[in-house]
Formats: structure tokens, sequence, C-alpha cells
């Protein structure tokens, strides 16, 4: 296992003999559920272990997350709502202190800095928020908020701050004039102009992006993309860019890795992961989001059910529990069908998606005129029996027993390099799919 | 038809946010410029303020004139000119102190007639049970209200906020440390708080503006923590934070001002109710001693005379009501002025 | 040709504010066909939200209706007195008087809202209380708007929930909304609306919230349901891509106005106004890589004040002199399967109007300075708090 454990490495790209910017290893956050004065005691009237018990329940925000971002370039992070990507971008710039891991930049270790050298090193790793709304002090005028880094940072006087301010604001695209207003009187693409600003102003080599464009108007994105696009080529920047829309990750980016549950599940070249995508989960968000052409074959929901909870994750792979393509327990022999329709079986099951009206109706349902032979079979009819009789959870724990728990998919963390059809550089996939085909390296 | 459309009016941003899906609004309407004129814009708020202004305005006659005469007066050439302490009182009218020689005790006021005789516009408010003119009494017993109130009000405040805002920002185990000594503080009535704190101070007048200030720490400490629990989650002290500012310039740039307005509201209602408590302690003779005059020790002796000379009692009684009322109006005013939500 | 399900005409909402009028939504019409999916599309701030709640009578003060008509199934919902010149009638109060054919808000509640039109909002969590039980707010809704008993109402619900895809109904039937994820809730939102066999439902932004995988199942689901119920939509949005995925007619609108309307076809494909152009053209694609975007210049401007003419003038690249003078209406510029309309004088149905003869403008397009505030830099108002 310990090999596999390398999860998915970042280092995709054929620099490999040049230094990376930025080396996340094995980053970890894991948050306590509840907070508070007796949050470690709690209380579980039904636990067979007893009533009481000692010890906090922990969220498992970001798991064993590395990769590498080299100068000058753009690596897009790109996952749904709480996968973690946020944690993870404020793990890395150390806003929240990460629970294991390192984060290397220019080969110093964030993660074991004492305070106030990180407060020094802060002056080149810069951030931007999301909420265009929130991320500007709303008491305090434009000139102060793109001068206070400077300020914090002892850099320049009070009129050579000023002097650079009002320079920024013009290379962001404002009106340097507007130096005394408030933040409530610029729009939300202009807010998120001063925000870069801001972010410019000490001089950064590293600039954090979180979610910068979503919440603006598709014409305001493009706006304020070209814009990051300009500075980046002017000031050699190299930016991490957090976004949940593949549309502005694919515009943007020159790597993207994506982000389930707290773990990269893929990592590649933009070309190579938006063309030939080898996780199913890149491949279900990919097939996911509506292409705003009317011509393009209909993208449909393809995944089904929730993400779970990060407090107990599936054990794993994660994403098992809503892969379509769940690999088979070795110790069957069943044809690509007859899995097929185990698994949709048992998804059903699960869900309870039916009513249990006679053995035979369900047989007929879901496995058409034969079930399948050997074990499988007979396990599967051994759950419809439960059915029948309404014993819902035991036909649910039956099957989940028999066919996902044996998979390799929930035995094993995947961790493969495939082989890459576009571009030079390398391909990552946490798939087991994936376990025979790997390149050796 | 195409038409030739001439709109013309001033912009503003307000209106695109109530369009309903135009940018969420910020709580931007900030500066004292901009409070002031909500304020004016609300008789409430502006009687509130009225009444603030007339208390405090007496009670800064009657202070200067305790303080500064009285030390004027350990100087010979002064007192060679009579000065005292109520110099200006005795003077224009008589001592709220000490007894006068030759009036009528328990006068009514002008326009009421009773066994001691008919109102004078001598004593327009008529007399207490020493013969005292009830007015200047009234007017003197200001002094002790309004300096024990916010004097109180100040120590809970700065306490509070400090106490709130170092609990919110930092969270954990401070939080729960302070936290847990402020509810402890919470859970004993103020009252008794206060009469402790004086059983074990002494009954100076300074110990009972700390007792009531340190009473009403938790109040102040958990409002502001609440706010700034909310406030930390704000992207913008993220970015301060980001940004390499230290801890105290975001508390005191960032934390306080944008959590600082439910405090203000809350502080200006603690000054009623500190007056309230004050006027309480010393009804039950724990405040300042007699002779000097305060309103609620007014309180207390009237209440043998109350028949038939009610307005013995009912004039400190409105003195207390009606600066109390003044302080929660103009609260509330505040809190809708500060308020963005109130306001259409 | 069939008649309208819904036809809205003129509509016009304004906001009455401190500051000056708003006009939210100024003068807009469209049509929905029984069965069809039709979309409104804008920006932020371009009064598709309004225009929405406006077909209900749902706008709240300080806004009001001034004028327009909208008319469901042949029935007059509301309209707006006007004079012999077409300007509306207003009483003593400077309120616009209705005429007596308009619904009370009384028979809006009984018979049309819920029953006939139903409305679907962006966040769901808002629409739902978060005291009760997700079933038994359902169960109410429908023992209401429906007329069945207690326990009938339940079981209708259950299966409410369970065609839109709850797993195990009966056991969530009783859970509370936040117990529920996005994507779920908004399912019950679905239907709580499809509870009635409404036949228009209005839904407004129901997947802005919500992730792409869920987003896609939630597409999914309404065409399935609007195949199964023949239900007409008008589907609120702002983005394109869910546009080309399921409408079948779409109303563009920017600052209140209406700007282009077309099948969604011929709107991606034969696209006539020049906003539509630059809001294409400034999306970037999933499914293929660009390297440059085309932002629309500048920001839009304030439907408190907004420029003379052509409202799209300030940041319209094919913007001449005339266009500052005429304000164009929606008219049909190209005949086909069905019309296809566009408010732009460059077309020639709008005539010689002077656009050919007068010189190009010197706006925003051409500036690099984005100086245009959002306002006079005093102060800003927050009443989006219920």
């Amino acid at each position: 296992m310990s090999d596999a454990k390398q999860s998915v490495t970042g280092d995709t790209t054929d620099r490999t003999g040049e230094q990376p910017l930025l080396e996340v290893d094995g980053l970890t956050k894991h948050f306590p559920n509840d907070e508070g004065f007796l949050s470690w005691l709690q209380f579980r009237p039904d636990d067979s272990d007893g009533p009481v018990e000692i010890g906090r329940e922990w969220v498992r925000a970001v798991e064993d997350v590395s990769f590498k971002i080299y100068e000058g370039e753009t690596l897009g992070l790109v996952g749904e709502s709480g996968c973690g990507k946020s944690t993870l971008a404020r793990t890395i710039l150390r806003l929240v202190e990460p629970t294991d891991g390192s984060v290397y930049f220019k080969g110093n270790d964030l993660a074991a800095m004492d305070s106030g050298t990180l407060r020094q090193q802060r002056r080149d790793v810069q951030m931007i928020f999301q909420d265009p709304q929130s991320s500007l002090d709303p008491r305090m005028k434009v000139g102060k908020i793109v001068e206070e880094p400077m300020q914090a940072h002892g850099m320049y006087d009070e009129e050579g701050r000023a002097a650079r301010t009002h320079e920024l604001l013009e290379k962001v695209g404002l009106d340097p004039q507007h130096y005394n207003r408030y933040p409530h009187a610029f729009s939300g693409g202009q807010r998120q102009r001063i925000n870069l600003a801001r972010a410019l102003s000490v001089n950064p080599d590293f600039i954090v992006c979180d979610e910068p464009v979503s919440a603006l108007d598709v014409s305001i994105q493009a706006q304020v993309l070209n814009t990051m696009n300009e500075l980046q080529d002017e000031f050699n920047l190299t930016y991490l860019f957090i976004a949940h829309d593949l549309s502005v990750i694919r515009h943007i980016s020159d790597r993207v890795a994506v982000m389930y549950l707290g773990q990269l599940v893929e990592l590649a070249e933009k070309a190579e992961l938006f063309e030939n995508p080898q996780h199913p989960y890149t491949r279900a968000l990919l097939e996911s989001i509506p292409v705003p052409d009317p011509r393009v074959e209909g993208t449909r929901g393809v995944l089904e059910g929730d993400v779970p909870s990060p407090i107990q994750p599936p054990s794993g792979c994660r994403f098992r529990t809503r892969c379509p393509e769940l690999i088979a327990p070795e110790k069957y022999d069943l044809t690509d069908e007859e899995w097929a329709n185990i698994r949709q079986f048992t998804r059903s099951v699960k869900r309870h998606r039916f009513e249990a009206t006679g053995a035979n109706v369900i047989r007929a349902e879901f496995f058409g005129s034969t079930l399948p032979g050997g074990d499988a079979g007979r396990t599967v009819s051994r759950a419809i029996d439960l059915l029948v009789e309404d014993e819902w959870d035991e036909a649910t724990e039956l099957l989940n027993e028999s066919f996902t728990e044996p998979s390799i998919c929930a035995r094993e963390e995947p961790s493969y390099e495939v082989p890459t059809e576009h571009g030079g550089g390398r391909h990552f996939a946490a798939c087991h799919l994936h376990r025979e085909e790997e390149q050796t390296h | 038809m195409a038409t030739i459309d001439e709109p013309d009016s001033p912009t503003t941003q307000d209106a695109i946010d109530e369009m309903g899906d135009g940018e969420p609004a910020i709580e931007a309407r900030v500066g004292w410029r901009y409070t002031l004129a909500q304020i004016r814009k609300d008789p409430t708020a502006m009687t509130g303020l009225f009444v603030i202004a007339v208390v405090g305005v007496l009670a800064a006659f009657a202070t200067i004139d305790s303080i500064l005469f009285e030390y004027l007066a350990q100087y010979q050439v002064f007192a060679q000119f009579g000065v005292e302490k109520y110099w200006i009182a005795k003077t224009v009218w008589m001592s709220p102190v000490s007894e006068p020689v030759g009036t009528p005790r328990l006068l009514p006021p002008v326009g009421f007639e009773n066994q001691f005789g008919a109102g004078t516009w001598a004593h327009p408010l008529g007399t207490d049970d020493r013969g005292r003119d009830i007015l200047l009494r009234i007017i003197y017993g200001s002094r002790i209200a309004v300096t024990v109130g916010l004097s109180a009000t100040v120590v809970g405040f700065v306490s509070g906020t400090v106490v709130g805002a170092v609990s919110g920002y930092y969270g954990d185990w401070v939080d729960d440390a302070l936290m847990r000594a402020a509810e402890t503080l919470f859970a004993i009535p103020f009252l008794v708080l206060v009469l402790a704190f004086i059983a074990v101070f002494g009954r100076s007048l300074t110990f009972i503006v700390f007792g009531v200030g340190i009473a009403s720490i938790p109040t102040f400490a958990r409002l502001i923590r609440s706010r700034v629990v909310s406030i930390r989650e704000e992207d913008y002290i993220e970015a301060a934070r980001a940004a390499g500012v230290t801890d105290r310039n975001i508390i005191f740039r960032h934390v306080i001002p944008n959590s600082f307005t439910p405090v203000l509201v809350q502080a200006t209602l603690q000054v009623g109710t500190a007056i309230l408590i004050v006027a309480g302690l010393s009804f039950l003779g724990f405040g300042v001693q007699p002779p000097t005059p305060s309103w609620g020790q007014m309180l207390a002796v009237s209440r043998n005379y109350m028949i038939p000379n009610p307005w013995f009692s009912i004039w400190p009684g409105m003195a207390i009501l009606i600066t109390v009322v003044g302080f929660n109006i103009f609260g509330d005013g505040l809190r809708d002025a500060l308020d963005p939500r109130f306001n259409n | 040709m069939t008649d309208p399900l819904l036809s809205v005409e003129n509509l016009q909402t304004y906001f009455f504010t401190e500051d000056g009028v708003v006009q939210a939504v100024d003068g807009i019409s469209f049509d929905v066909m029984p069965g069809e999916l039709v979309g409104l599309v804008g920006e932020s701030g371009a009064g598709k939200s309004v225009a929405s709640t406006s077909i209900l009578r749902l706008v709240e003060d300080p806004g009001r209706i001034v004028g327009g008509r909208v008319e469901f199934k042949g029935e007059t919902l509301f309209e707006i007195e006007t004079d012999d010149e077409g300007t509306p009638v207003e009483n003593e109060d400077a309120t616009p008087v209705e005429t007596d054919e308009s619904l009370s808000q009384q028979e809006m509640r009984r018979r049309i809202r819920g029953r006939e039109i139903a409305i679907i909002f962006q966040d769901p969590m808002e629409s739902l209380n978060p005291v009760y039980t997700v079933g038994g707010q359902l169960r109410e809704f429908i023992e209401i708007n429906r007329d069945l008993g207690k326990s009938a109402a339940k079981t209708a619900a259950i299966d409410m929930l369970r065609e839109v895809g709850i797993p195990e109904a009966p056991a969530r039937y009783s859970d509370y909304p936040h117990q529920f994820s996005g994507g779920m809730r908004q399912r019950v939102l679905i239907a709580m609306a499809l509870a009635c066999e409404p036949s228009l439902i209005i839904a407004d932004e129901p997947t802005t919230a919500l992730d792409v995988t869920v987003e896609g199942q939630i597409l999914d689901l309404v065409a399935d349901l609007q195949e199964k119920y023949g239900t007409a939509f008008v589907w609120v949005t702002h983005d394109m891509g869910v546009v080309a995925e399921i409408c079948d007619r779409v109303n563009v609108m920017y600052l209140g106005e209406m700007v282009e309307q077309a099948d969604v076809d011929d709107l991606f494909y034969d696209t006539k106004h020049p906003y539509t152009e630059a809001l294409l053209e400034s999306i970037p694609r999933p499914d293929r890589t660009v390297e440059e975007l085309n932002p629309i210049a500048g920001v839009m401007p304030e439907a408190i004040d907004p420029p003379r003419g052509c409202r799209f003038h300030t940041r319209c690249p094919d913007a001449r002199e005339a266009c500052t003078r005429i304000d164009p209406d929606c008219r049909v510029v190209e005949d086909g399967y069905s019309p296809h309309r566009a408010a732009c004088i460059k077309y020639d149905a709008f005539g010689n109007v002077g656009y050919d003869a007068s010189p190009p403008l010197d706006n925003e397009t051409r500036s690099g300075v984005d100086v245009t505030l959002t306002g006079d830099g005093g102060h800003q108002g927050g009443d989006d708090d219920e």
C-alpha cells in the first residue's frame, strides 16, 4: 500500500530537471467536526461501545495531496463545491494550519516555518478571493486597501506607496483617480481588479486565485481573465487557479488538476486532460457541463447521487460510491453486462428506489431472464429474498459485503501514471482501471 | 415605432440592488456623516438625543460647579469671596446640600397647595422634607446619574470590546477560557454582583462605577465576540493575513471597526441601564451618601412622604424615567441608522 | 398556429426608490407556447428576475408594475389601462390603473399561483421553511391546491418525491430541509411546482447554485418531466450553456429591454443583435480551447439612469451616432420557421433611420481604462435581506 500512497504526483511536465516554484507534498488537513468547550465528548446512546465516547469527529477536507507548480505556469484546480479545493488553497498559504505534509516554496517549507518568517515570506505568495463583496474591507478606501500589504512589509515610504498604488490601479484597468473611493462604489468586476492590484502590490512570484471570476457575469469574467493573463506575462507570475467552471479552467490553465472529496484524482496538461480524460470522475465532469452550442449533443447528468461525507470517506478510491465503472471483484467470473446489472441492482437497493413486489418482478427488472451464475448469482437471489421479506437494510448490507467491499476500488487507494496522447507532459490518474497499463518510470 | 428616450435621474447602487438580480449589497453605508444624516431623519432618535443633551448639559453644569469651586475654595483669595462647593447654586438660589433656614418643608410645586402652603416660583417643583429645593437637587442629582452611568459603561465597553475581540479572533482555547469566565459572570444577577463588589471594596463611588462596569462586561464581550466571529470569516480578514499583516493590526484596523456598530448601540442602551442600577443602589442606601443629592436616594427618602405629597417622589422618578428612556430611544435610533437593513 | 399559453405585452416594472425610479423592466413582450421551454437570458441587472416575478404579480415594494398586459390561456391576468396614445393612465396618486379584466390578488392566489403557474427559485433553502419537514410542506401545498384530504395528499406527496428522483422517498418524507443536499432540495421544489400539474412553470435560475454534475441531473429531470407532463417552462438564466442545452426559444434581455428573440439554433448560429453576439464571444468554452476571450467592454449601466437611445450603445462595437437617438423596439428582422426578432437599427426592418449615414460612435469599446463606477460613491443599500 505504501507505494500506492504516492498518490497523484504533479510531476507531469518534461520540466523534471527544473526546480519547481512550489511543491506540495502529502498535504493533509482535517478539521474537527464540532468546535466548542466539550466537543471532544460525544453522546451516542445507541452505541454498543457505551453511550459516551471521547474523541473528536474529523472532517477530512484535504487528504494527502501532492503536486508541483513550475515558474510562470498556471495550474488549474477544478472540483465541485465541498471537494476541498478552497481548503487546499488556504492550507498551502497556511491561512489554516496543515494537519500533515509540506509546502515547499522555492525550497523552503512554508508548513514548518515559524510565524515571523512566514509573515516575511507572504510577500512572495499572494491570494485572490472569490467573493468581490467580502474581500475588500467596506470601511477602507481603495488606495489604503492596495497599500496595506506594502505597509505590512515596510515597502517604500508613504509617498512611494501612493505612487505605486496609482500605477497599479492603472495596470489592472482602473482609473487611478478612484484612489479615494470606498469599495462599494465599484462593480464586482472592478472589485476583483482591486483585489488583483492588492495582490500585485508586494511584487509576488506566486498568486493563489480562489475562484476569482465565479461571482462575475460572463462578459465581465472575460475582461478579468484577460487582465490576469496580461499581468501574468508582464510580471512573470505563477498562478494556482481554482475554479469549479471547466470552461474557465480550460481557458486559463497550462496544466489541470481535478479534485474529488479531498484528493486529486487526475492531473495532466490541459490538452491531454480535456481530450483524453482517464478518470471516470473527470469524464463525468466533462460530460455534465452544458456547452453553449445547441448543436453539440446533449450533456446530461451522468453521475448519480451526492458526494459522500468527508467525515467518513469511502475506503480505497473515494469516488467508487458514485463511479459508473466500479471494477468487479476478482473472485467472480462475470460478463460486463452481468456486472453492470449487479451494480445497477445494488445501487437501487441502497437508495430504496423501487417497491419490492415480488421476487420474479425484481429479477426480471434488473437481470432480465437469467441471473448471473456461480456465487454472484446465489448472493443476488438471497438479496432478492431479503427484499421480498422487506429486509432492505440486510439486503443492502449483503450486497455491499459481497460486491462492493471486495472490489479493488474499495481496498486500495489508486495512483497510476498513464500514457500521454497529447503534448509531452506526464499524465496521472487515480483510477484502478489503469492498474495494468501503468508506465514504468 | 422607434422612440427617443429621455431619462434623466440620479444614479445610485441602491436601485440596482432592489431589482433583485443586481449584485448583493454589502454593508457599506459608512461614516459618521452618513449616520448623523440618518439620525436627523428620525424624530424619535432626535427626541432621545435632545433628552440626552439636556441631561448632559445640566450634569456638566453641576459637575463643574461642585468640582471647580470646591477646588477654588481651597485658596484664601477665593475663600474670602465665600467660594465653596455648590457655589453657583448657592449664590443664585440655595444649596442643594445643606438645610436652608426658613424655607417651608414639603412645599408643593407651583399651582398646588397643601397644609404647608401654596407652591411658589421660588421653588417651582416644591421643596423636600428638609426644605431644600427639589429642582436644584434633581439637577445636581443628574451629576451622579450621568457620570456613574457613563463611566461604568465606558469601563464595561472598553474591557468587553477587548475581551470579545480577542476571544472571537483567536477562537479555540482562548475563546473557551474567556467566554466561560464571562458566562460565569453572567450567571450572577447584576445587582447581586454589584452589591458583592461594594461589600468587598467599600461604598466609594469609584467602586460602584467599577462594579457596574465589570458586571456589564459579559454583555459587551458576547456581543462583540459574535460579530467578530462572523467578521473573522470575511475574506478581507483572510486577505490581510495572506498579505502578512500582523494580528494586532488586523484586530485594530479591520476587526474592531467592522464589529463596532452593534456594540455602540448596546453602549447607549447600557448607559440607561447603568443609571437605573445606580439609582437602585442609592435607593437601597449603597450609593453616594447624603447630603450629596442623587435621584435614587431622593426616591428613597420620599417614600415616607408619598402620601399626601406625591410630587416629592414623582420628580426624581420622572428624572430617572426620562433619562433612561432618552438613552434607550436614542440607542434604537442609532441602531436603525447604523444597520442598513432597517433603511428604506 | 396555436394560441400562446402566456403572452406578455409591453410589460413595465419600475422600482420607486429614494434615489429615483429604476426602470427594471421597461416594455418587454414575449410569448410562451403550450409545452414550450422558453429561455429568458441576461446578465445581472438585466431585469430578467423582475420580469418573471411580474408575471405572477409577486413584485415587492417599492417595485410596481406600471404598464403592460399579461394574458394567460386567453384570460387577462392583469392589464394597465392606457389612453388612446398608449400611455398608461394614472389615478390621482400617480398609481397606474388596472383594467377591470385584471384578476384580483386573491384570485391570483386562489386560481393561478401554484395551480396554473408555478415558480421555482434559485435558492431552494429560502423557499423551504427550515422548521417543517419537507414532506409536511409538500403535503400541505398539495392539500391546499388540489383539495385533497390529509392522507391522500401525503400519498401524493410521496409519489411526487419519488417522481423527482428522491431516493428512499417514504423515509425522506419526514426529513427536514437541512438534511437534504442542494440538488435534492431543488428536486423537492420541482416536486412542489409539479404537484398541481400546472401548465406553466417559471424557473428563476434554478440550477445556478448547483454543481455541474448535479445541474446535469436536474436538467435531465426537467427534460423527462416536461416530456411526461407537457408543462411549459420560462427558464430564467444567465448561463448560455444551459440555454443551448434545454431551451426551444430564447429571449435575451439587456438593461430592462428585450434585445433579441429567436429559436435557440438561430440565436447561436444566426445571431442578430450585437449584444447577443458579444455575449457569445465572451464565454470560454468547455469543449474547445479559446486562446483569447473577447469581453464586452465596460459594465452594464444602471437602470435608474439608462443610456438614451439604444441602451447598449455605450458598449456596442457597431454603435453609430444614430444609436444614441433612437431606442429600437424588438421587431422581426428575419422571417423563418419562427420569426427572429432583434432590437437593432442596423437592420432594414427599421427603415432608413440614418444608421448607415451616421458616423461610428466613440464609446467604451475604444477606451482602455474601465472608468465607470457603479454609483456616486456615496453609499449603497442593503435591501436584499428579505
